[in-house]
């Protein structure tokens, strides 16, 4: 077996996600402890909305880091930032769950797809606004919309639903569910910058 | 479908919400690697992930951080950095290889055999699984088109049978063109729907709309003809019935258009 040799991080920096994931790769646990400080919290938020439940959601997120680090040699650069392809496997891991728990699916075997979220192309990697500041936008714009409209991008959202489910669990036509769910992504689009157009 | 008339769905795909006709031929771009609806969605994909931002902000416990990193070092290969790896100089040197004797050399050399058979086995079984994957999520697409199909007959016959409901006739210009027929909800929508419909190209669409009494004309829906020629849908109602004067429909480019670009194709007053 080759054996690598981990180095201390240089004092006052801030290691990138590209470099913790190479640490990962050298078998380094403190990288995989320095991920989960910069994004525990808002994979367990998510996944915690997702599932309502939060002693699942704590056995979601152990298993969304622990194959974080069983997968690091699976995760390329090349198909885009960390961020967005660690929030999207917990939003797989939780959603499955809730359909478990809703008996409407049979839980997805650990194919590729579950392990390797697709590819995602930030806009604007340089000029990227902090996470913060993207939260606050995010909530501004969700608080900012009629209640039925919110409550439909929340239902695709966090529960995984497709337009006619949404339109059926509403009772709404599913025109106006599409409508909805489009003009909410737009201003989605139009909050977060021209970037992302 | 062009690109360009798949690009309206790439954030609702992305979200994961698209279903049918649409879902279909977008997936098709995806699977042959489309160098326009590829990265396309891909963008799609970051701007919906950052809805993760929209939950509540919560707090695991403590003991969950332990958990996981204890989980970490009792698995094989961890090393942390407090205990770095010696270097691979401060190692013992190889063993000579005449220190094996030759019963060990067939031993390894069958082994090696084995090895190589079973992995050509394990890849032979991925394509099977991944070949079955394909299949099982075609047929997941093609049963979710239906039961989509399913729903939205049962939409348009509860509108049509509806005693408030308003039926209309819009005549075609064109004599040798079928008619369609609307059913006018207050409340559930209209219902559009004809038979023996012409087969449209994917350059162009239907579009119904709303002539109002005074104003100009609002768009309610745009739609195709289906494989049979038939047209079967409901869409909602966004203008009061009274302020109507008539249906029209008109043949638009692929999208739609926010005001009709062409002559009115069918037509009916609304009394």
């Amino acid at each position: 077996m080759l054996l690598a040799v981990v180095q201390p991080w240089p004092e006052g920096k801030q290691p990138t996600d590209a470099a913790l994931m190479e640490r990962i790769l050298q078998r380094d646990s403190g990288a995989l402890e320095a991920l989960y400080d910069r994004y525990g919290r808002p994979v367990y938020s998510l996944v915690l909305r997702i599932s309502q439940h939060p002693s699942s959601a704590e056995e979601i997120v152990q298993d969304v880091f622990l194959q974080l680090w069983r997968s690091a040699d699976r995760y390329q650069i090349a198909r885009g930032p960390l961020e967005p392809w660690l929030f999207t496997m917990a939003r797989n891991r939780a959603l499955d769950f809730l359909r478990l728990k809703r008996e409407k699916q049979r839980r997805r075997e650990d194919t590729d797809s579950d392990i390797l979220p697709a590819a995602v192309i930030c806009p604007d990697p340089e000029g990227d606004i902090d996470r913060s500041r993207r939260a606050e936008k995010v909530r501004a714009l969700m608080i900012s919309l009629p209640d039925a409209q919110r409550r439909a991008i929340e239902l695709a959202f966090f529960e995984g639903m497709s337009h006619s489910e949404i339109a059926s669990a509403m009772g709404e036509a599913l025109g106006t569910v599409k409508s909805w769910i489009r003009g909410g992504l737009l201003r989605l689009r139009e909050s977060l910058g021209e970037a992302s157009s | 479908m062009t690109c360009e008339h798949l690009a309206p769905f790439y954030e609702e795909y992305a979200l994961g919400v698209l279903e049918g006709k649409e879902r279909a031929e977008l997936e098709e771009h995806l699977a042959r690697a489309c160098p326009k609806c590829t990265p396309g969605v891909a963008k799609a994909r970051w701007l919906i992930v950052q809805l993760t931002l929209a939950a509540p902000e919560a707090h695991a416990s403590a003991e969950l951080k332990g958990r996981i990193m204890d989980a970490v070092k009792g698995s094989a290969g961890a090393a942390g950095p407090s205990r770095a790896v010696p270097s691979l100089k401060n190692q013992r040197p190889p063993v000579e290889s005449s220190m094996f004797p030759a019963w060990a050399w067939v031993a390894a050399a069958a082994l090696a055999l084995i090895t190589g058979y079973t992995i050509r086995q394990m890849n032979n079984q991925n394509a099977q699984l991944t070949q079955l994957r394909k299949q099982m999520k075609q047929a997941t697409m093609q049963n979710q088109a239906l039961e989509n199909q399913l729903e939205m007959d049962h939409m348009v016959a509860m509108v049509m049978m509806s005693p408030d409901s308003m039926p209309l006739k819009l005549m075609p210009k064109d004599k040798a063109m079928p008619m369609v027929h609307a059913y006018l909800h207050p409340h559930m929508g209209v219902a559009i729907t004809a038979d023996q419909m012409p087969s449209m190209s994917a350059e162009h669409t239907l579009q119904l709309w709303f002539v109002p009494k005074s104003g100009k004309p609002m768009s309610v829906a745009i739609f195709h003809p289906d494989a049979a020629g038939q047209i079967a849908l409901v869409a909602p109602v966004n203008m009061p019935r009274n302020e109507i004067a008539a249906l029209a429909v008109t043949e638009e480019p692929a999208g739609g258009s926010p005001q009709p670009t062409t002559p009115v194709a069918w037509m009916a007053a609304v009394n």
